[in-house]
């Protein structure tokens, strides 16, 4: 049987109060939800009462799933998406505060990132923590862009969604999806080449 | 830049393309004209080197871990909440219900700034009371009703003393009034008879034929005999002698 019939199976079973079936459905996507919302928000903390509050919306609203118009995954996947960009909207006066606060904490005595990897790269030279330090830069490079760049990127490069789910969940159409992708990953390495730039 | 035409494909094309290009899908005259196009647009040149650069850094970032208790957090806040709410929801007692009810009711003034209006008004209330020596105990219903029969005695004891007084203030003016009038009337039988007493030796000193002699008092009287004038014990006197000058 293929993944999306035992899927398919499994959320009808739940539409009707089956508790292990929605156990088992909270089984396979909790990893994939999580990571999402991590790489949106940037935070673990913040990535599992997202992740807690996706599943509690997906719980409600089962019975209105519709397996011919989408994928369960899509539609997970689509939830998700609502949610975080209301959450985007919800922080973004928070969100503005701290990156002021952040600056000038960098400015007076905290070192920036380009320092600490210029001092790590110096002091540790194992290849486990360059590529530690690597991803954590990539990571937060991923919150510099713009949302509507991250979440494209997110979903096809970390996500490895097709084009069409993609324009699905986004709600428009594959052209804009590919050509947001394409300068989500422009942007991203503009960032890093910059940030590398200073290191040096 | 994007957006631009070039000669054999546009740069919106590109872009488009660029995608399959970068996985790999790209084949055959598609994948020639890109190329091409790659070679004579700097613009697009530098978003397909950027790019390119862009996925592979995402490629080196790892799915991570959620947190071990995450599992158990969902179910608890959904199915496992969901299965208690089932449970308990037709054990509900009334006063559970009623409650619910109240809270629902409530729920416009539960808010932060009713209750700092409700803290202001209680702390003004307290002040008050404070200051007026009233203590939260004799705001009582038994000590309120004690209160208010008490003080209802006290305000008709009061206004009862004040009827008494009113009451023998009012016999003392009579009496003093009847005293006055009694005085006044025994004054009044006794200058009638002193009149009467002078008239008859008025009489009688004209039966005898001597000089008219007036009663000095009279000439202070008018003709129906109201006084006109009085003196006082020196200047009758004077006026005695004076008119007895005059006689001789």
């Amino acid at each position: 049987m293929e993944e999306a019939q035992v899927v398919g199976q499994l959320v009808r079973r739940c539409a009707q109060g089956d508790a292990a079936a929605w156990e088992e459905i909270v089984q396979r996507f909790h990893r994939r939800i999580y990571n999402i919302c991590y790489r949106f928000a940037g935070s673990a903390d913040d990535a599992q009462d997202l992740t807690q509050e996706v599943f509690i919306k997906v719980y409600r609203t089962v019975g209105s799933f519709d397996g011919e118009k989408a994928s369960f995954n899509t539609w997970v996947t689509t939830v998700t998406r609502n949610l975080l960009v209301d959450h985007f909207r919800k922080t973004r006066n928070d969100r503005a505060t701290d990156s002021i606060d952040a600056a000038q904490g960098a400015d007076e005595d905290g070192p920036t990132l380009a320092d600490r990897l210029a001092t790590d790269g110096s002091e540790s030279p194992h290849l486990h923590v360059e590529s530690r330090e690597r991803r954590e830069m990539v990571h937060r490079a991923l919150q510099q862009i713009s949302p509507d760049l991250r979440e494209a990127v997110i979903l096809r490069d970390l996500q490895d969604m097709d084009y069409r789910e993609i324009a699905q969940v986004l709600k428009v159409p594959e052209g804009t999806v590919k050509s947001r992708i394409n300068r989500g990953r422009a942007e991203l390495a503009r960032l890093l080449q910059r940030t590398y730039r200073q290191a040096l | 830049m994007l957006g631009e035409t070039k000669p054999g494909m546009q740069c919106a094309e590109f872009d488009v393309l660029l995608t399959e290009a970068l996985d790999g899908t790209l084949k055959g005259e598609r994948r020639e004209h890109f190329e091409q196009h790659r070679a004579e647009c700097a613009a697009c040149s530098a978003l397909f080197a950027e790019a390119s650069s862009g996925m592979a850094w995402l490629d080196e970032v790892e799915e991570v871990a959620p947190p071990r208790n995450l599992v158990h957090n969902i179910l608890a806040a959904t199915s496992g909440a969901a299965q208690q709410a089932a449970k308990a929801e037709p054990r509900a007692s009334a006063w559970e219900r009623t409650r619910r009810q109240v809270r629902v009711l409530f729920a416009p003034v539960m808010t932060p700034r009713f209750g700092m209006s409700m803290g202001m008004a209680f702390f003004s209330i307290t002040l008050v009371l404070n200051m007026a020596q009233i203590r939260i105990k004799d705001l009582t219903p038994h000590n309120l009703s004690h209160t208010f029969y008490t003080s209802q005695n006290k305000m008709m004891k009061y206004y009862e003393n004040m009827r008494l007084v009113y009451e023998i203030e009012s016999r003392v003016r009579d009496l003093r009034n009847a005293t006055e009038e009694s005085e006044s009337e025994r004054e009044r039988e006794e200058k009638s008879r002193h009149r009467e007493k002078n008239s008859n030796q008025t009489q009688e000193q004209n039966q005898n034929s001597e000089p008219e002699k007036r009663d000095h008092r009279d000439y202070s009287r008018g003709l129906n005999g109201q006084l006109l004038a009085s003196l006082n014990g020196n200047e009758q006197h004077l006026w005695n002698l004076a008119m007895q000058r005059r006689e001789i």
